[in-house]
């Protein structure tokens, strides 16, 4: 509530400041969840809420954390947070732990390391009576309907429509023709596929007058984006009339091979995720345009759905598949809409579940 | 007679085995210069130089760790905490702080601090050089996730930034400074007591302790150095990227490992020089150009990149110096 009398810019630095001090808190968290049983923590009245999720060390993350510790807040509930540092087998054991500590009382919205870990979280949860909401992994045949009603929901943001849409904004800063080069994520990851059909959708939209030159995997880095994109300027040189990256991480290390030949700005770059970084550069008339993805929203909406199916507020076996399975909105920031998405109301109604949702996730084979 | 001839033979196979890398990236500019005759313009020349600035100033620390037959694997971590802090004293958009290029000095000690207890605790606790620094790697990572919770440092100093984007002679500072790098690890190793020592270590370390080298302080100091060169790494990749943030240092263990490798420095110890790491640092970076230059699909080119490793080290390793191979 404090936070809604501070401009936009103000309440994301507030945001940034209260996470700055708190990582060091989470880690230790994380750290001790699995170690020590916390004496009287766990009262039997109580739902505990907690989210599970790969790292700190990244903007996404750590802002999927703030939102879940956010509505842990505004109801007073013991909040965890646990990090798999990207290892399932500490993910689960950290989740066994948290489970046994609470006597099952716990709410957890979890973005699972791999898949297939979904699963045997989710089995887990309805074996010791928790709830549990997923995060953009899991495997296609896992469903929430399956496991009434402890697995409550899965949410996710669907990657083919929002690259889509921000390839479309790229060509559009281009001048609508020309030559692209696209950097894609690991091309085993679901993103990365997602992201990858969503460009070739768009390039195809355009009749052949975009045409996609090379197309490589930069497995998400700025560093490995930067020396290929140094190649590329030598092997096209000016027949690179943009940039495609699909990650903001990717785009910002091309844009920086660009700047070292006094490109940037000349080329437009796009990314995915929405970072600082892209808003500014953004700002800055050097990329064309990144699509932010709502973490704060799935952090906070995710544990707020599951603890009001705990608490008997939603009978949610009685909910449609597609309030079980929902994607989140990407919005498309480009020049031309980013003030207004600066200044857009980041406060979540946590009444309003579905609400923020595009519709039912979709399988594509 | 017959011996005579054969030790003769194996002498001039060593004579031409200590060149092997270079050959190697001889081969490697001619194939991809028939393919894509861009490989050899100016530009791309200045964009593999400015490619291999970062990775050159790595190689120099992690070669004298090699030569000395232990590992470092902090790497990551310490260029990771060393962009962090350079992001956080230059002018940025997080700390008050602008002390301009002063944050390059900071930042090489702050990497020679971890260095120095990467070595400190591999040498008095005696935990092998593979844990502890693994060990301080990923603490290096954990400190810059502490200080910035994921978040990312923007900077923005322009005058930090020219050492990536100003040039002098049309050639990035970065290089310049790169070059010096190898300077002074050239004369560390060719006309100080510790570049002998480093040898005499990785040789044989029961007879240098025999023959009076201080085994223990020369680690410490070896390591210590190691981490001054990453600390450098670590504000140049805060330089060439434009920020910092406790992932920066990700990939670069493998290249500066790999490097080092190719470049004919056995991992063994004793065998090798920072000349052959500039030549391997050359190998790894041509490489990856040239492969995106001649269109090889991504991924064969991993396939590629392993095969060449290997192909390398079977080059360059005197199998007549080895006794057991594990």
């Amino acid at each position: 509530m404090i936070h809604k009398r501070l401009g936009p810019i103000a309440r994301r630095q507030l945001l940034r400041r209260d996470l700055l001090k708190g990582a060091a808190g989470f880690a230790g968290a994380g750290v001790l969840a699995g170690t020590f049983p916390r004496l009287g923590a766990a009262q039997a009245d109580e739902w505990t809420l907690a989210i599970s999720m790969r790292s700190l060390a990244n903007p996404y993350h750590a802002t999927f954390a703030a939102g879940g510790e956010a509505y842990a807040e505004s109801v007073g509930a013991p909040f965890e947070v646990l990090i798999t540092e990207g290892n399932s087998e500490k993910g689960m054991a950290d989740i066994r732990a948290l489970l046994a500590r609470t006597g099952g009382k716990l709410v957890l919205n979890v973005d699972p390391n791999d898949s297939p870990d979904a699963r045997v979280i989710v089995e887990e949860c309805q074996r010791a009576g928790a709830y549990v909401v997923t995060q953009w992994n899991k495997p296609d045949d896992l469903h929430p309907w399956d496991f009434d009603p402890n697995y409550v929901a899965h949410m996710s943001f669907d990657g083919v429509p929002t690259a889509q849409a921000v390839a479309e904004a790229l060509f559009e800063a281009m001048g609508g023709e020309g030559g692209i080069v696209a950097l894609g994520g690991i091309l085993s990851n679901v993103p990365a596929i997602e992201r990858k059909i969503g460009l070739d959708n768009a390039i195809a939209a355009t009749n052949g007058k975009v045409q996609l030159l090379d197309f490589q995997p930069a497995d998400w880095n700025e560093t490995r984006a930067f020396e290929i994109m140094q190649a590329w300027l030598t092997r096209f040189g000016d027949d690179i009339k943009g940039v495609f990256a699909a990650n903001d991480g990717m785009a910002i290390g091309a844009l920086e091979a660009l700047r070292q030949e006094g490109k940037a700005g000349a080329v437009p770059v796009t990314g995915i995720d929405g970072i600082e970084a892209a808003l500014f550069a953004i700002e800055a008339g050097e990329m064309a345009g990144t699509v932010a993805w709502d973490p704060n929203w799935t952090g906070g909406i995710g544990l707020a759905l599951g603890h009001a199916v705990a608490t008997g507020k939603i009978d949610i076996a009685a909910e449609p598949h597609s309030h079980r399975e929902f994607y989140g909105t990407g919005i498309v920031v480009t020049p031309a809409n980013l003030a207004e998405y600066r200044a857009m109301d980041t406060s979540l109604d946590y009444g309003d579940f579905w609400g923020k949702s595009p519709g039912q996730i979709q399988y594509r084979g | 007679m017959a011996s005579g001839s054969l030790a003769g033979q194996r002498n001039r196979f060593a004579r031409w085995r200590g060149l092997a890398p270079v050959g190697v990236l001889l081969l490697l500019c001619v194939v991809i210069t028939v393919i894509s005759p861009n490989f050899l313009s100016f530009s791309n020349l200045v964009r593999l130089l400015s490619g291999a600035a970062i990775p050159l100033v790595l190689v120099m620390g992690a070669t004298f760790v090699i030569l000395m037959g232990s590992i470092d694997l902090s790497v990551e971590g310490v260029v990771a905490l060393a962009a962090v802090i350079t992001s956080m004293l230059v002018l940025n958009d997080f700390t008050g702080a602008d002390l301009g290029l002063l944050a390059v000095p900071v930042a090489v000690v702050a990497g020679g601090a971890i260095g120095f207890i990467n070595g400190f605790v591999h040498v008095r606790l005696r935990i092998p050089s593979f844990m502890a620094t693994l060990g301080f790697g990923f603490a290096g990572v954990g400190v810059a996730t502490a200080i910035l919770g994921g978040f990312t440092v923007r900077i923005a100093d322009r005058g930090f930034r020219e050492l990536a984007l100003g040039r002098f002679l049309d050639v990035p500072f970065s290089v310049w400074l790169a070059g010096m790098a190898v300077l002074v690890a050239w004369v560390i190793q060719e006309r100080t007591r510790l570049g002998r020592w480093v040898y005499a270590i990785g040789t044989d370390e029961v007879t240098a302790r025999h023959a009076g080298v201080p085994v223990e302080r020369t680690r410490i100091l070896v390591f210590t150095l190691a981490g001054l060169f990453y600390g450098l790494g670590g504000a140049l990749a805060a330089a060439q990227l434009g920020q910092g943030h406790a992932l920066m240092g990700t990939g670069r263990l493998f290249t500066t490992i790999t490097a080092v490798v190719v470049g004919g420095t056995a991992l063994s110890g004793g065998v090798g020089s920072v000349l052959n790491s500039v030549v391997g640092v050359g190998i790894v970076i041509v490489l990856t150009n040239g492969m995106v230059l001649m269109g090889i699909p991504p991924y064969v080119q991993q396939g590629v990149q392993g095969l060449m490793i290997i192909a390398a080290v079977a080059l360059a390793l005197d199998r007549s110096r080895l006794v057991v191979v594990k």
